[in-house]
């Protein structure tokens, strides 16, 4: 009996989540830790009201960018080469394994997301305005930070440094996306068209889609 | 017995790179002076084809990543590696030359300018490409990896190029390829800034050529040192004498 490549997708994203759900990593440390990250930017830079609504949505980009990276290197750090091998005797499809990982790592993201969001918007007091358009900046971002950190940790599996190297490859490569995501949040604030914004992280998603799709295969040979 | 490790090189890459300067260096030195800027526009001459050879070397690196993935041929890999250690180079000149023509123009070393800071984010990304290759010393599983983030680092180029369009910051927009032509007035200014470009092409191809041959004697030191003769297995167990044990019991 073939199981098709969506199926094993969802299997692969299923797993993760039931794995997040039983030990809690993201909701109960990561998303905590992004909330401290937020109550310390105010204690470093000073209190004053206006330029915290004003940096707000800066920082709390920056904070989904580098926390994101820790929920990324997740897979990385909890999926031994044993686990791999097992799955690819098992006869998944590469290209599955890479979307079912970075559908949970983007699910994952998008709450973590949520959260801070939430507690930037309480803390710092930033206006909201485009919710709707929130509806697709954040999704985006998550699914590509999800894909960038698959691809990452699918890239330095065997490597000697393993999932200590993934950062340092996640964060420059994640830059277009924080671009993209802060000047479309300046949109908004400013009145301006951000459809070119959100285009670059369609284009960016798509692209990323492409490559993890193409070098699943390759990257899993390469073990 | 080890096979032989083939070290030849070729000679035709330092002699090239040499003319490859010195030419440019020429154009350099006749080039009139600038009416704003002195003296200083002659940095531009340097800065603006190391930044063209930084974009040129990664091209070559992701080109030669996409045909290693295709065909598995090792030579794309030693392409790919060699072009971007040569690009993360030119990328370190351009944004150090960046810096010195930054301080007595701009006032500082370093301006938070989209074109500046995309630049330096560039020069990570393919860090982490040389740290990725460095952490793994069996050459397949190197090159297989390597090679897709080699892809993937090249989005930064156009990000880079279309920055100073984007986001209107200090640095001056695209002098030279323009929809409306060129924006230099002089045409020496323009020649010199052409030749530097082409003597620049020249020595990154004797830098890229070099590093390939070095890649080769790498990676045939390793084959030989895995194929080498080993000791034999209970080489080192010495056979009892049973002469001398039988003389004894008598």
């Amino acid at each position: 009996m073939t199981v098709s490549m969506w199926s094993q997708a969802r299997s692969v994203a299923r797993r993760d989540l039931i794995r997040e759900r039983r030990r809690g990593e993201v909701l109960w440390i990561t998303v905590p830790f992004g909330a401290i990250a937020l109550l310390m930017f105010p204690l470093a830079i000073g209190t004053d009201a206006r330029l915290l609504e004003q940096i707000g949505p800066g920082v709390f980009w920056v904070i989904v960018m580098l926390f994101g990276i820790l929920i990324s290197i997740r897979q990385a750090a909890t999926e031994t080469t044993a686990q791999r091998d097992a799955l690819a005797l098992l006869g998944l499809d590469p290209a599955a394994g890479f979307a079912g990982r970075s559908i949970s790592a983007a699910a994952l993201l998008f709450v973590f997301e949520v959260v801070v969001g939430a507690v930037a918007f309480v803390l710092y007091d930033i206006p909201l305005i485009g919710i709707p358009w929130l509806f697709v900046i954040l999704p985006l971002v998550a699914l590509g930070l999800g894909m960038l950190g698959s691809i990452a940790a699918g890239v330095v599996a065997a490597g000697h440094s393993g999932a200590g190297l993934v950062p340092f490859l996640v964060a420059p490569l994640s830059v277009p996306l924080l671009l993209a995501a802060t000047q479309a949040f300046e949109g908004l604030r400013l009145g301006r068209p951000i459809l070119n914004w959100v285009l670059l992280m369609v284009i960016i998603v798509l692209v990323l889609a492409v490559i993890g799709t193409l070098t699943a295969r390759p990257l899993q040979e390469s073990r | 017995m080890s096979p032989a490790i083939d070290t030849q090189t070729k000679r035709w890459p330092w002699p090239a790179a040499a003319i490859a300067l010195a030419v440019p260096l020429a154009f350099v030195v006749v080039s009139p002076a600038d009416t704003v800027q002195g003296n200083l526009v002659r940095i531009m001459y340097v800065h603006v084809p190391a930044a063209w050879l930084a974009y040129l070397a990664f091209i070559v690196t992701m080109v030669g990543s996409v045909a290693y993935l295709v065909s598995k041929g090792m030579r794309w890999d030693r392409i790919a590696a060699a072009s971007a250690e040569v690009g993360v180079y030119f990328t370190g000149l351009t944004l150090v030359l960046g810096m010195i023509w930054g301080k007595p123009t701009w006032g500082v070393w370093w301006t938070w300018d989209a074109r500046l800071t995309l630049t330096a984010i560039m020069f990570f990304v393919y860090l982490g490409y040389l740290a990725l290759r460095r952490t793994s010393t069996d050459g397949r599983s190197r090159a297989q990896r390597s090679a897709v983030l080699g892809v993937l680092g090249v989005v930064m180029i156009p990000l880079v190029h279309f920055s100073v369009t984007w986001w209107r910051t200090l640095h001056q927009p695209p002098t030279i390829i323009r929809p409306d032509g060129p924006q230099i007035d002089d045409p020496l200014m323009l020649a010199a800034l052409l030749v530097g470009v082409a003597g620049f092409t020249v020595v990154y191809a004797a830098l890229v050529s070099k590093r390939m041959e070095l890649a080769r004697v790498e990676d045939a030191i390793v084959r030989a040192e895995s194929t080498a003769d080993l000791p034999v297995a209970g080489e080192a167990v010495t056979a009892p004498n049973l002469a001398r044990g039988q003389g004894e019991s008598a």
